[in-house]
Formats: C-alpha cells, structure tokens, sequence
C-alpha cells in the first residue's frame, strides 16, 4: 500500500490540486472552478475526481494540506463575528487613533479602514502592569463578571483582549481569558499575549481582532471541510497552510486563524524554494505573475525569507499603511498591482502607466472578445507576437488579435503619436519595469542583491515577461518549471508542520541573563513539541532559533541565527559577530563601539520536509529533432524589429537539450519568451535560460 | 532620450529615494524618526535641482530641504567636492526654519565627476539649547548652530564637528545614531543611483532632471490655468505666544501661475515662533500642491508656478537672530489659510481647518532607578478637518507627514506612564461631515523627582473654524494637578504632577443641520457626538434610553435651525 498526499491550492477562480506519491512523485494534476462561498465544496468534489482519475483509495491518502483565501475575503467584506475588544483602562481608542498617520501625504480625500470593533463595542478594564511587567494596578474580577454581563446584553460572539504590556507579563489577560471560559463559554476569547506578545499595543490590538473576527468562520470552515473528506473515506490527517509557510493542524489552526490570512500565496514560494533547492539553485527570486498581479519574493539558502507583519483590508490595495496591520510571520513578498489583465493608460502627465486596475477574467483583455475594450498587458503580448492567437491555454481561449491591436491604438498609440507595436512594447516595457523595481526594492530591504539571483518564473503570465525583469534586474538566469500552471499547488505539499514562538526578553548582549533565555528557548521549544507533537513524532522535531538584535536605542531589529545548545557566558562574541555580518550586508557599515540588546528570541518548531521529485522532460509529443513546432514574428527590442522566432514545444524538449534566443516555448497553461543572445537549456524537466552578460 | 526610457528611470529615481529613506529609518536611533517619522529623503541634480523625494516625511522638510540644496552648493560648489564628502547644517534660514532639524547631503561621482547629491532632514532629539520650546527670544539660545560644513572629508569623519555635536546635546548617542542613519540612508541611495546609470549607461542625470522637471512643471501649470482667475483672500486667528496672532493670505491665480502673498499677517515676535520664509514656501507649496495638483509629483518642477512672498516685517519671514524652535506653530496653520481662499474658487477640493498644529511634548526629569537624566520627546495630533465628501480624521496629523508612538515605547523608553490616551466626545466641529476629533493623554512620571515639561501647543485659545457653515472643533486644554503648565514654555512642575493634555478637534463641513440624522445617530452610539450636541448642534432628537431618532423633533429643530441660519 502507498500513501499519497494531496495539495490543494483554493484561487479565486480555480481551485488546483495535486496529488503526489509517498516519494514525492506527482502523480495527477486536477483543476476545478473554486465555489467562493463554500469553498470546501470544490475541494471535496476535486478530492474526488482525482481520486477516481488516478485510481487511488481514499482510505490510502495520508494526508490533504490546502490553504485558502475564506478568511482574507471574510476581512475584506466584513462578514466575521460581532466583535469586542477590552483594554487597560483609557485605551480603548488605541485602536483607533492607531499611528495618527496619513500614508498618502498630498490626498486630502485619502481614507482609513473602520477597526474591527465599533467604539461602542470597545470596553475597558480599570487595571494596570507597567512596562517592566510590575503590577501597579491589579485587576478585579469582578470588573470582568461585570463586562461578561454586557457583552451578553450586546449579543457579542467574539471578544479581543488586549491589555497594556501583557507581552511582558499576561497574567491580567490570563485571568480574563479564565473568566470568561468559565462565565461565557460559548464567547470566542483571544488573548493579545496569546496571538502576539509583541510591544506595540495598535498592532498588538489589531491582530489580536483579526484573530477573533474570524475564528468562528474558521472553525466551522474547517470542521466542515474534514467531515466532507470523511465522507469520502479518507482517514488522514488534514493540514493547513499558514501565512509563514508552515503548516499546521486543524486544532491549532482553529485558535489561531490570523496565521492562516496569507496562506494562498505563500505556496508559490514555497514551491520555488523547493524546486531551486532540488536543482542546486538554493537561492532565487521567485516571479509569479497572475492575471491580477504579480508576486515576488526572494529564497534564501532554501528558504522563503518570513516578515512578521503584513496588512488586510488595505484601502488602496498596493498603498503601504493604508491597511489594518496584522503581526504574525507570512512569507515576504511585494505584491505588484500588475498582470496579465493591468490596463495600460495615458495619465494626467501623458505618462504611459500601467495598472494597478484589472480587467480581470470578465470583461477581461480585450482580445479575449468578451466586451473588454482597455488595453491590457495580455493585448500588449498578442500584438508583440508573444503569445499565440490560437494555442492560449493550450487553444481553450482564442484570441483576437485585430481587437486588441485596436485597444492599443486607440488608447495609447494614437495620443501619443507612435505606432501600434511601438505602443505595445511600451506597454510591455513599463510594465516589466514596474515589477523590477519593486522587486528591487523588495530585495534591497532585505539586503538582498536581486542581481545575483536567479528569477524562478510561473504563474500564468508570468514565463512571458520573466526574461525581461530578468534582463532589468542584471539577473544571472531564469529558470521555468514545467506545468508552471500547478507550481502553487505542488508548494502545499512540501511544506513542513510547523509552528512560531516569539518571546521578548529585551536585554543588552554584554549583560545577557543566559539562564533566562534559556528558560526562556527551552518553554518555547516545550510549546512546539505540544502543538507538532499531536501530529508527529517528538524525535522528528526540529528547532531553528533566532535572535532579534539591534544597536540599543535603535527600533528595528535584525533577525540573526542563533547556534544550537545551550547559550552561557561567551556567546555573546559569537552573537555580535553574527549581527555585525549581517548589519554590514545590509547598510555597509557597523558601530562598533555601541551597545546590542537583543530584543526577541524567536523559535520556530518544524517537523520534517516532504520529499518531492521533480518529473523528468518526457520529450513526449516529440515530432523531429528540435522539438519546434514552427515560427511565427515576434517583437525584439535588440532588432528594434519584429523578428522571425522559432516556437518550441515544451512537451517535445528532452533533457540535455540546447539552443538559443530568441526562442518561444509554449505549454499548455503558459509562454516562455527568450530574448536574442540567450542560452536555454533543459536540465531535467526544468527550462533554464542564461542571460547574456553585457 | 525617449519617452517610455524617461518613464523607466524616472521610476527608478523614485525607488532609490525610498531605499534611502528605508535604510534611514530601519537604522535610526530614535523614535522621532523611525516611529513618528520626522525625517524626508529626496535626489538632487548636480544644479541643486529636487527631482525625487522618498514617499514619507514632512512637507515642512521635504520642501524646505529641496530650496535648502542650492546653499549647499554655494557654499561647496561642485568642483570642492570630493567623493566621501558629507556635508551638514542645521542653519534654519537655509533649511527647515529650526535647529533641530539636521539636513545632512551626500555627493555621488561617477567616474570622477559629480552627478547627483542625496539628502535628507532628520529631526534631532535634542540640539541643546532650552530643549525643544518656543519661550527663548533670540536663536543663540535654541541650541547650537551648524552652519553648512563637512561631516566627513573624503571618507573621514570631521573629528571636532563630532566633539563639539557630542558635548552640546543632551542625548549624544541617539543624535549621533541618527547622524550614522542619515549618513548610511544616502549611502544607501547613492549606490542605487549608480548602478542604474551603469545599467542605462549614462553619464550623469542633467537630461533626465530636465526632463522630469519640465514635465511636472507643464502639468502643474496646467492645472492652475484650469482654476479661475481671481485673488482669493482668507484670514485665520491663531494662539500666539502672548497675543493672537493673525495669518493673512492673498492667493492671487493669474493663467499658469499662483502667487501666495502674506502681507498684513502679524509681525515678527520676541519669542521662538517665527518662521524663516524657505519654511513658509515650503507649507504654502504644499498646500496649494494638495488642492491643485495632488498627483503631480513633487519637485522643482512643481514648485516652480507657485511664488510665495512675505513682507520682512511678518512673522512669516523672520530675520536672524530672531527665535524660530517653535516655527511650526504658525506654519503649519498655512496650509489651512489656504484652504481657505481656495474654497472661494474650489470649495469641493479643499478641507475645512483641523487642529493643523503638531502637539510635541518634550520631557526632562531623572530615571528612578539610577538617578540619570533622561529626556523624551514625542509627537502627537488633533483631528483634521471635514471635507466636502467625508469627515475629518480623528486624532490624525494634517499637514504634518509625522506618525505617534505607542504609548507602550514610550514608557519602554522613558519612565513615563500614560494613563490614558483616547478620543475626546464633542470635539469634532458639526457639520454635514464632522471634523474629526481630538485626543486626550494624561501624562505622569515614574519617579519622586520634579519634573520640566516643555509642551509646543496650539489652539488652546483660538478653535478651528468650520468652512461653508460647518462649526468649529473644540479647543484644546493643559492642566497639571500641581503646579502650573504653560503652553510653548518649559515648565517644571513639582514630583508626582499629573499632566493632561486635550488636543482640539477639526472643523466642521457644511451646515450640520444637512447631516445626515443616520451618522449622528450612530456618532452617539459610538460616543462620538453627546446626545446634548446631537440635539443642539445637529437638530437631531435622540431618545436617551432606546438611542433612536426621535423623528418629529427632529424635523422641527432642523426647520427652525435652517431658518435662523
């Protein structure tokens, strides 16, 4: 008997499932539209058409590890629970009054979000610790039957706690959190110091809310989801994806769903990360380009690198600060208002600009013949002879090419005095240049140079402009997997049980108390090995840990490997040389006579990678020796000129294989564009493209 | 070069500023700048010329250091320069109109020649002086003076300048941290900035800061055209230091260009609020930038259709030596006195006044445990002003570009406990769109020591008014529960004080009476609005006990509102 293991990735129009064998072979590949407002309805239903397809019993699926955007949509249309937040006394605007920022300096007009909990379901609690955790104040429980009460009359079904400096000591929160289980069970309670016991009481608040709003949604998500696997006979073990890119239970899942916001696009990386490290590429740039927008997130050594703090509900999408800030580690990457469907237009400035508005699926690009009439950046390819009229989505989709030329000259060509094709590799070119510098910048805040790595390109757009960024961001090379269309879908199923601990413990490294950081790691690691301990053996747990440092006084931390074993006097000279290393990478000097304090430890809880296997190029519909299928006029900037270009077909490219740009490559979902004077290749089933180095 | 080319790099100019202005604050020492940030970053041509500027900051310093670079290369012209130069000043009548403001500039080369210099303007936690307040009388007294020098001489710091920096503030680490922060952001950018000319192969940025400067300059002037010609004059009242002062604006449209001109505004007085007039260009730029043309971007092109002009003998255009620390407290109102003339001409594009000045609270006591000295200063907002689609903010900085600091850092940082920081009932002015409201802190200390408080306040005296028959926000209050407080001067008040503070609300849009009776309802559910105000001030009758509108009073007080208006 073998045991499969299913992923399923639930998009926003289809819903991708891959199911893999025990060694990590992929075995079949599935894709069903997505049910919005039940999404366990396609997964069930896709389950079950894999299943019956490859001919495997349910009963011999060890486990289904999926991820979902159910909560970020929750967040967006505000259809979570009736929320309340308690705080310390005088705090209850906290919430509110926020950072007292504007993010946009010039718009008078600009807004921001509506917190969670409406004033009138804000209360507070007349209690007080300080900021070296002492008790000034205590708390009275009668205060919190009182407020159990009220909460009652006003039909409340969530309740946020956040109480003034309980990351540092929780014990008021603890006792509130015990109240209330014991007086209202039935009332989803988290605790700030639970979900998130960081400084920072808005942030701290804010997740604190998101965690709540959507828990009973994610609750009943969830157990509906496992009982209609059931029903199908499946007796594994159900997982989900968090935002970091670890997965986790179902019970950990459920009390805190804030981890799991992010989870969809975290698996892209995930894959990336995967497949670079199984191809001797540990570090790259994952580019994933969709038809709404495009992602980019830099693998270091093998791994996605982790934020730890994003934003929901953002009033405009792409503006940073215009969201409600969530603080929970999600793996790092821009997302970019640019995608197949961005609409390119003339601005006010007569500036060709394209996106961040989408055309979508519906009405779409304009050459998809369905009442779209902007130009978009699909409209662009077709005309630039990049992708074919007739062979899009493998022929599903054909498209017009006389409309979108049309689109494009009305729009653009015409006001700006150019030809049609000039036009439209404007539209290309800006639109490339956008994604590139954002990518950039993403890759310089993190003291990454994006001119090493190389770009791991998929998504649905995402082959046919890769080269292109790959060019403006001097990367090395570009490498396509195979069947990019499921590359999303595959991340689920390599990413390990895992799970987050932070503790802050600010101190100065030269004064470390080691015995309390120890303490400290050794309960952290004692609360990982619970959590992954439901699901695997305790042998099979491993540790990374982390120490948040900074020059005293400074406000942004560093993250910095911390070694293994026990930490004592003298670990502080290999710390601060970890932090000098690391400091100079990213800002090109140190201080050398300051002060470090460390200010969080982190430890991350992980249980074994799954393997995969990457498929071997099949060379299967193989028709001469090339493997081309023909050529057709495509558009390259190096001739200024449309120039003859031989189209390959990926499904007849063999391993070893060799040529050279400019070259197109077609499968069935996507479109690799090669510029002139690159070197492809094949190694294994992987399409990799060398760079010119000019 | 070609249009799209233009496009491309000039996006790129803009993500290098922000990658300076990134690596500025993740490595500052202070929370003025990597919290509240105090700070702007921009790119200059070798002429002097802005051309780009990090979307974050101050208008106050983002403008002023853009008119602030061409005395930089006066007093270093470019053949001076040398690649590891760093060159400094705080000198208020060149750049942002107050000591603590430190504009330090960077000169990039390539290959051998110089093509562009970074900058940037980073509040200091302290420069000596009296610490941050308005009661000094001359600028000798607000701290040390840098006039323009280098920080560093081809690579090497300035050993004195550092010695002198160190010995004459209160808190050396933090304001030579930041010095490190601001050194390191330009770096940062100047390294971006010469790896795209590498990629693109150009030889400098002259064509392409022609270019930009050119295209935002027409499109400015554009939209000026499109507004109607007039002079369009506004006058507001402000707290002063001992008497009212009155900011008098005429904006005068003629074709493509706009003229801001001060004259009659109060005059120049003996204490720390006047204002160099490169800051009163640097508000008035803005807030004509916000009606007429936000999207356009903001650089010398932009500047150039708008003149300011204000008479010697105004507040607005103070001459050396006369006191500025507390600039802002009048020029942050321009911004609003704008807004006023404009309505006149655009009254769907502009706000109504908000609290508009930045409350900065600094604090001077002694750390329980050890006895050491210990100074914190932090940054805090009133509400903005309606508009004419939405209410105003609450508890929201406008014009200032700052962020607050959570009260949890602050008491991290310094031994001071907030007791309570939340938004005050009423504030708000009525009308059809609320101005949003302000806040109110209760401030104590950790410690049995007394304890001086230098608080720059406004609107303590003088409310914001409503525009188009909107209502005035509230005022705003300070008390100590012992000793006595006094805005803009440093008071020390005996151990164990507690200080409130009350920051004022924003102005009202439109006649309340217009409002629609749903929101004020919900406002008093909220807490937003009292019932009292709900009846008074918006004709909306509330029962007290099912908190519905009680809808035939309603129509009757609205009616006899109307009427009497």
């Amino acid at each position: 008997m073998t045991s499969y293991r299913i992923g399923a990735d639930i998009g926003g129009t289809f819903t991708d499932l891959v199911l893999m064998d025990a060694s990590g072979t992929t075995f079949e590949i599935g894709k069903i539209l997505t049910t919005p407002e039940e999404p366990e309805k396609a997964v069930e239903q896709g389950v079950q058409q894999l299943l019956a397809s490859a001919g495997v019993a349910a009963c011999d699926v060890s486990h289904v590890v999926h991820g979902t955007t159910l909560l970020t949509n929750a967040l967006i249309e505000r259809k979570g629970a009736r929320t309340a937040l308690v705080t310390t006394k005088g705090y209850r605007d906290a919430i509110e009054i926020g950072r007292e920022h504007r993010y946009d300096m010039y718009d008078l007009f600009m807004e921001r979000p509506a917190p969670l909990a409406p004033r009138r379901h804000r209360f507070e609690l007349d209690e007080r610790v300080l900021a070296d955790g002492s008790v000034e104040k205590p708390l009275d429980s009668e205060d919190v039957t009182r407020l159990i009460d009220i909460l009652h009359e006003e039909k409340i079904e969530a309740l946020a706690v956040c109480l003034l400096h309980s990351y540092r000591n929780p014990v008021h929160e603890k006792r509130v959190g015990e109240l209330v289980r014991r007086h209202a069970p039935e009332l989803a309670c988290s605790l700030s110091s639970e979900v998130v016991p960081e400084i920072r009481e808005y942030e701290r608040s804010s997740t604190t809310l998101v965690n709540v709003y959507v828990q009973a949604l994610a609750e009943r998500y969830l157990a509906s989801l496992e009982a209609r696997l059931r029903k199908l006979g499946l007796t594994g073990s159900l997982f989900v994806m968090q935002s970091n890119g670890g997965v986790c239970d179902v019970s950990t899942a459920t009390r805190f769903p804030v981890r799991l916001v992010e989870s969809g696009p975290a698996a892209g990386a995930l894959a990336a990360a995967r497949y670079g490290t199984k191809m001797n590429a540990p570090s790259l740039l994952s580019f994933d380009m969709g038809g709404t927008t495009a992602k980019a997130s830099i693998i270091d050594d093998g791994e996605p690198l982790i934020a730890l703090e994003f934003e929901i509900d953002r009033r405009y999408r792409f503006k940073k600060g215009s969201g409600l800030p969530v603080k929970v580690p999600v793996v790092e990457m821009i997302e970019i208002g640019a995608g197949g469907g961005s609409i390119a237009r003339i601005d006010g400035l007569s500036r060709l600009t394209v996106g961040p508005d989408s055309a979508g699926a519906d009405p779409g690009p304009a050459c998809y013949g369905r009442g779209g009439v902007a130009p978009t950046v699909t409209d662009a390819d077709l005309v630039l002879g990049y992708l074919d009229p007739s062979f899009f989505l493998g022929g599903k989709l054909p498209l017009d090419r006389e409309a979108a030329e049309r689109s494009i000259r009305q729009a653009i060509a015409e006001p700006l005095g150019m030809e049609v094709a000039e036009a439209a590799w404007g539209i290309h070119r800006v639109v490339n240049e956008t994604m590139a510098s954002a990518a950039r910048i993403h890759a310089v805040e993190r003291g990454k140079d994006a001119a090493r790595l190389p770009l791991f390109a998929f998504g649905g757009a995402g082959p046919v402009h890769a080269y292109r960024v790959a060019r403006i961001l001097r990367a090395p090379s570009v490498v396509f997997p195979l069947a990019a269309g499921v590359t999303s879908a595959v991340g689920f199923l390599v990413a390990p049980l895992s799970f987050d601990f932070v503790r802050t413990l600010r101190e100065e490294l030269e004064a470390m108390d080691w015995e309390r950081v120890n303490e400290a790691i050794a309960d952290m690691e004692r609360q990982g090995r619970e959590v992954l301990g439901r699901t695997i053996a305790e042998e099979d747990i491993r540790f990374r840990r982390f120490a948040e440092m900074r020059y005293r006084l400074q406000g942004h931390d560093i993250r910095v490997p911390m070694p293994e074993g026990v930490l004592a006097p003298g670990s502080e000279v290999a710390m601060r040389g970890a932090f000098d290393d690391l400091y100079t990478s990213l800002y090109g000097r140190v201080q050398p006579e300051l002060a470090i304090d460390v200010v969080n430890w982190r430890v991350i809880a992980e249980g074994p990678r799954p393997e995969i296997e990457l498929p071997a190029a099949s060379g299967a519909s193989r028709a001469d020796d090339s493997g081309a299928k023909g050529q057709r006029a495509a558009y390259m900037p190096e001739a200024g000129a449309f120039v003859d270009t031989v189209v390959y077909d990926r499904y007849a490219l063999v391993d070893g294989q060799r040529f050279e740009g400019p070259a197109i490559v077609e499968e069935r979902e996507s479109t690799v564009v090669i510029g002139s004077g690159a070197r492809a290749r094949i190694d294994g089933s992987q399409l990799i493209v060398d760079l010119p180095k000019d | 070069m070609d249009r799209l080319t233009l496009e491309v790099l000039w996006n790129r100019l803009v993500s290098v500023v922000n990658e300076q202005a990134a690596a500025l604050m993740r490595t500052s020492f202070t929370s003025i700048v990597r919290e509240a940030g105090d700070l702007s970053a921009g790119i200059f041509d070798r002429r002097g010329r802005m051309i780009a500027q990090a979307v974050t900051g101050t208008p106050g310093h983002i403008n002023s250091m853009a008119t602030g670079m061409r005395h930089f290369l006066e007093a270093f012209p470019p053949e001076s320069l040398n690649p590891g130069d760093v060159l400094i000043t705080n000198d208020p009548w060149k750049t942002a109109s107050q000591l603590n403001d430190i504009t330090v500039a960077t000169p990039v080369f390539r290959k051998g020649s110089l093509v562009a210099l970074f900058a940037n303007t980073c509040h200091a936690l302290d420069i000596g002086g009296r610490g941050l307040s308005a009661d000094s009388r001359e600028i000798y007294e607000e701290g040390l003076f840098i006039p323009i020098m280098k920080l560093y001489d081809r690579g090497d710091p300035v050993a004195p300048l550092f010695e002198i920096l160190k010995a004459n503030v209160r808190a050396p680490e933090e304001v030579l941290g930041d010095l490190h922060s601001q050194v390191v952001g330009n770096e940062v950018g100047g390294r971006q900035l010469i790896a795209s000319l590498e990629e693109f192969e150009l030889d400098d940025i002259e064509s392409l800061s022609d270019a930009i400067i050119d295209r935002s300059e027409s499109s400015m002037r554009e939209r000026i055209r499109a507004v109607r010609n007039g002079a369009y004059r506004h006058e507001l009242e402000i707290d002063g230091f001992d008497e009212p002062l009155t900011i008098r604006v005429a904006v005068v449209i003629d074709g493509d260009a706009v003229t801001v001109d001060y004259a009659g505004s109060s005059g120049p007085v003996d204490r720390g609020i006047n204002v160099a007039l490169n800051y009163t260009a640097a508000y008035t730029t803005y807030g004509i930038k916000c009606v007429i043309g936000p999207d356009i971007p903001n650089n010398e092109g932009s500047f150039r259709p708008v003149r300011v002009q204000a008479p010697e003998d105004t507040i607005l255009n103070a001459q050396p030596p006369a006191a500025v620390g507390g600039r802002h407290l009048v020029g942050h109102f321009l911004p609003s006195a704008i807004f006023g003339a404009l309505a006149q001409a655009l009254p769907d594009r502009v706000m109504a006044p908000g609290a508009d000045g930045l409350w900065d609270t600094q604090i001077f006591g002694r750390r329980p445990e050890s006895g050491a000295p210990f100074t914190y200063v932090w940054f805090s907002a009133g509400g903005t002003g309606a508009l004419p689609t939405s209410d105003g903010l609450s508890a929201t900085a406008f014009p200032s570009g700052i962020a607050g600091v959570p009260a949890e850092v602050i008491e991290t940082l310094a031994p001071i406990v907030l007791e309570k920081r939340e938004l005050r009932p009423d504030s708000g002015g009525a009308g059809t769109f609320r101005g949003g409201l302000g806040q109110a802190m209760k401030i104590r200390l950790r410690s049995n020591e007394p304890f001086a408080v230098s608080g720059l306040y406004e609107r303590i005296a003088c409310a914001a008014q409503g525009l188009l028959g909107g209502r005035p926000g509230a005022t705003g209050a300070i008390e100590a529960s012992a000793g006595s407080l006094r805005s803009k001067i440093r008071t020390t008040l005996p151990a164990g004080a507690v200080v409130t503070l009350e920051l004022p609300g924003g102005g009202g849009y439109g006649p309340p009476w217009k409002r629609d009776p749903e929101r004020v309802l919900s406002d008093v559910q909220n807490g937003y609005v009292s019932i009292e105000s709900a009846e008074r001030d918006y004709g909306v009758a509330i029962d007290p006990e099912r908190l519905e509108i009680h809808e035939e009073k309603t129509r009757a007080r609205r009616a006899e509102m109307e009427n009497t208006q």
